[in-house]
């Protein structure tokens, strides 16, 4: 019998216990117990006080993930194809990969303002480059003497992508999007910090200027599930992709 | 006129020192051919000239009497490793190369059901790759060389994974089908004793160059105890000493 998932939990039981009698003798502006905690979870999330928050954030980082990770899957793609491509950008991508693109953040906000805008481009370009690099590396490392059995077997450079190329590289290209799914979330609530009216982020910044400390722990307890949901969902993919054909090996 | 023709085939990898001098060979429909020379012979790379995979420098490759210059519809190639897509179920890996030309028939299936059958693998048509042992693996590999019943199979040490017993078998099952289907082999080996027991002719290649041919003269349909038989014995100590070279 499997006992340790039980084992990880009892030590999440522990630890929650050694934090609610460390939070007995502190403030609750400094460390609130988790049962505040809870309460303050348990009370946004039934009056709806989180739902729009919620909902604000989650759109951001899946438009995000969708634009940033689009177009860094399709751009790989191009680039692990053709040759010239990837020689006359590369130079730019290692460029663009140094610059700390969060701290690009304020920048955005001064091009596309306050709204939902500005915090999608930040999220987009945050996800962008992990997809980039796996999807080129992917591509471009797919077996010599398979790329072969297609040209015997006639096939196009089309055909070759997608029915070599691209789910050989699979793997890879998921590796690549669960780091982009990640930093996703980071990259919407660092721009939601910097300005914004609605989301997660802008909750953290609310509570600090409210001295609502419970309500900042709930803020990021939803964000850490979100991301844990999204995390979730691509290695539920990747087993699907995978397992069927690495089983019973 | 044989059936694919080898001219003076001189090739080098981006100019360096050519790996192929004024190679000859011919080949008539029907026969199987076995090269055999140690690594780096350049026996691999003559394979993927004859089969369109690369460009001569010199010297010409005809295929029943049209230059070779790209990969023919009508040849299969059998690669090192079986080179199966992992992702897809044997029977679909069997049938790529149709499905990569049209749409798939439900007679293509039969067909590659009865394929699978004659290697034993019918019964694992919906597995994966990975959940088949080595063996099998080449076989589904064979199966799908076969399934669009090319003229001429091209074959690059396929056997050089598996273990003895089992290379035994798949030798076996690879004759048993080029007679079934009166197939023209090239085979490629460094295994002396599976190019005698295979082949009809065997090459001998050196550094670049065919330094020795020999017609092999035993009976089709090959059996187990020609293996142990005087004369497969003294061709196989005579091309081993043609091997050798000065070395021994």
């Amino acid at each position: 019998m499997n006992k340790m998932p039980l084992f990880s939990f009892l030590l999440l039981v522990l630890l929650l216990g050694i934090w609610e009698m460390a939070a007995g003798t502190m403030s609750e502006l400094v460390l609130p117990a988790p049962s505040v905690i809870g309460s303050a979870l348990w009370e946004g999330m039934v009056s709806g006080y989180f739902t729009p928050h919620i909902i604000r954030t989650a759109s951001e980082v899946l438009l995000g993930l969708l634009f940033g990770g689009g177009l860094g899957f399709v751009i790989g793609i191009l680039m692990g194809e053709v040759t010239f491509l990837r020689k006359l950008l590369s130079p730019y991508i290692i460029a663009s990969q140094a610059v700390p693109k969060l701290a690009l953040a304020p920048l955005f906000i001064l091009w596309f303002g306050f709204g939902m805008t500005s915090k999608v481009v930040i999220t987009a370009l945050v996800c962008f480059f992990p997809l980039l690099e796996n999807t080129i590396t992917a591509i471009r490392s797919s077996d010599k003497q398979k790329q072969e059995l297609f040209r015997m077997l006639g096939a196009s450079r089309l055909q070759t992508l997608v029915h070599l190329k691209i789910p050989a590289g699979l793997p890879g290209i998921l590796a690549g999007l669960r780091v982009s799914v990640v930093l996703a979330v980071v990259g919407a609530v660092v721009g939601e910090f910097i300005g914004g009216s609605q989301g997660l982020g802008t909750l953290i910044i609310a509570s600090q200027g409210m001295m609502d400390t419970p309500l900042m722990f709930a803020a990021i307890i939803l964000l850490t599930g979100m991301g844990i949901i999204l995390y979730l969902v691509i290695s539920l993919f990747e087993k699907r992709w995978t397992i069927p054909y690495k089983k019973e090996n | 006129m044989s059936f694919l023709t080898i001219e003076d085939v001189t090739y080098s990898y981006r100019g360096k020192n050519p790996v192929l001098h004024n190679v000859n060979w011919g080949m008539n429909k029907g026969e199987f051919h076995c090269l055999i020379g140690k690594s780096g012979c350049g026996k691999t790379t003559l394979l993927k000239l004859a089969a369109g995979l690369l460009q001569t420098d010199k010297g010409r490759i005809h295929l029943e009497g049209s230059e070779v210059v790209k990969p023919s519809p009508d040849c299969g190639f059998v690669f090192q490793s079986p080179t199966l897509l992992e992702w897809k179920t044997v029977m679909d890996n069997v049938l790529l190369p149709i499905s990569l030309k049209r749409k798939l028939t439900e007679e293509d299936r039969t067909q590659a059901l009865e394929l699978l059958e004659l290697v034993g693998l019918a019964s694992f048509s919906d597995r994966y790759p990975l959940q088949l042992s080595g063996g099998q693996q080449s076989r589904a590999a064979i199966v799908r060389a076969l399934v669009q019943r090319p003229s001429l199979l091209f074959m690059d040490e396929p056997f050089a994974a598996l273990d003895a017993i089992t290379r035994d078998e798949l030798q076996d099952d690879l004759l048993r089908m080029c007679r079934r289907y009166n197939m023209t082999v090239l085979f490629i080996t460094h295994d002396i004793s599976e190019a005698v027991y295979l082949a009809d002719a065997v090459g001998v290649m050196a550094e670049g160059e065919m330094v020795y041919q020999s017609k092999v003269e035993l009976e089709r349909p090959r059996r187990m105890e020609m293996r142990y038989d005087s004369y497969f014995n003294e061709l196989c100590y005579r091309l081993r000493q043609v091997m050798g070279g000065n070395q021994s």
